[in-house]
């Protein structure tokens, strides 16, 4: 269903249709197209203060997610009972963060790609707070990554390596 | 019949409360130094009369004694010191003394209250119209109650001005313009902390022909409200390439606001010569 991006900062200019592309491959990658889903870009001030707000940490960061659907088991696909329930819920990029951080070498879309994996997979219940966790996830973005892989030609690596 | 200024607190309120006690010796809408030759019984309108309301019936030449033919009366004064201080204040609070400069090469042209920002980009034309005119958005605070400890001066809001624009792009030799209608977000009550919108949107799209000065209307108008998202995306990377991106929405928003402020500083200087007429 819908992809609705927004777009709320300035400091990293932004292909808006090529990074809906990217996304939409990942959602296709997971197996949950059918869902709503909202991206929304920002700069380091904007996730640093949600950062602060949601998770106490005072710090921008990469990516973070606001599931609509709490309290699901890694890996569960929801299974509402009305349309407007099929909603995944919210990733905020942190564009600025990833721009900062993307090496010579990397691409910054396939960055993007790797980090909104890495968020869709937290709207699935996946974690990473254990290293049991931690192993589920790993697998489910690199499953992700491998059939994204096999369109693009791309070799992209989870962004859950070497968490634990 | 009852004296018309004892009437005069009930029509106009406090306000008048307010400027008799700038100027508490003199009845408000006597002419200055002339003494009422009339009782104020004979002062109202009666309907189907043919007199004009005596209190606004011009006494001949001023009667504060300028000699200009027009009205001063107290009120006036009052009027013109409270736009001097106003004016005053304003000019204080002034954030560019000269309009604020756009990055990328726009050039600004001025006509009143419109603007336009030009550029060239490689065999292209883009020109970017806006209006000041009802461009601040209301302020939905006014009816707050004073937190404890804080005073109502803190709570007035720095005003913005973030008027609707419209991009036009010319590709060089064609007479057919793309025209974009661009918003900014309308902020809604309750939503300060939650805000997501992206910081410009494309309302309308259109092709006019260069040569009309009109919109027409009966050209096919696209609007974004149920588009596609994938189409409106690739729109909004359209505009980033020409560079109207969120940047260029920022500083639109300053150049706006100081012109604006600009404007109706002096428009007040206008308000106060026309008042004072001397």
């Amino acid at each position: 269903m819908s992809l609705v991006l927004r777009n709320l900062q300035r400091a990293v200019p932004l292909r808006r249709a090529r990074l809906r592309e990217k996304v939409q491959a990942a959602r296709r990658a997971l197996g949950v197209q059918r869902f709503d889903l909202g991206v929304v870009c920002v700069d380091n001030r904007k996730i640093q203060q949600i950062n602060r707000i949601y998770r106490d940490k005072n710090t921008p960061t990469d990516v973070l997610s606001f599931p609509f659907h709490e309290n699901l088991k890694a890996g569960e696909i929801p299974q509402p009972d009305f349309p407007d329930d099929y909603n995944l819920g919210d990733i905020f990029l942190g564009v600025e963060y990833i721009f900062q951080h993307c090496q010579e070498n990397e691409d910054y879309y396939d960055i993007l790609t790797v980090t909104a994996i890495h968020g869709l997979c937290h709207l699935l219940g996946f974690t990473h707070s254990t290293e049991a966790e931690w192993r589920k996830m790993y697998q489910k973005e690199k499953q992700a990554l491998e059939e994204l892989s096999g369109h693009t030609g791309t070799r992209l690596q989870p962004l859950s390596r070497g968490l634990f | 019949m009852l004296p018309l200024l004892r009437c005069v607190p009930r029509v106009l309120g406090t306000a008048v409360a307010g400027i008799r006690a700038a100027a508490p010796s003199l009845p408000l809408l006597q002419p200055a130094s002339r003494p009422c030759a009339r009782p104020f019984g004979l002062l109202s309108v009666r309907a189907g009369s043919v007199q004009l309301p005596g209190l606004l019936r011009p006494w001949g030449p001023c009667g504060c004694g300028c000699g200009c033919g027009g009205l001063h009366t107290e009120g006036d004064k009052a009027f013109v010191e409270f736009l001097k201080d106003e004016i005053k204040e304003e000019k204080k609070i002034q954030k560019y003394k000269s309009l604020p400069k756009m990055s990328g090469g726009w050039e600004l042209e001025v006509n009143g209250t419109e603007a336009k920002l030009l550029r060239k980009v490689a065999g292209e034309k883009v020109t970017v119209t806006f209006n000041i005119n009802n461009s601040i958005p209301p302020a939905y605070n006014g009816e707050e109650e004073p937190s404890e400890g804080q005073k109502v001066e803190e709570q007035e809001p720095e005003l913005t001005s973030t008027p609707n624009f419209v991009v036009e792009v010319v590709k060089d030799g064609s007479n057919k313009a793309l025209v974009l209608d661009c918003h900014y977000p309308e902020d809604e009550i309750g939503q300060e902390e939650e805000d997501q919108s992206d910081i410009f949107s494309i309302k309308e799209v259109s092709f006019q022909s260069t040569g009309d000065s009109d919109w027409k209307d009966t050209n096919y108008t696209l609007s974004t409200d149920s588009l596609d998202w994938g189409l409106y995306d690739h729109l909004m990377d359209f505009l980033a390439d020409r560079g109207v991106d969120n940047t260029f929405a920022d500083e639109l928003v300053e150049l706006s606001t100081a012109l604006e402020h600009q404007e109706y500083i002096t428009f007040l200087e206008d308000l106060k010569g026309f008042v004072k007429s001397q």
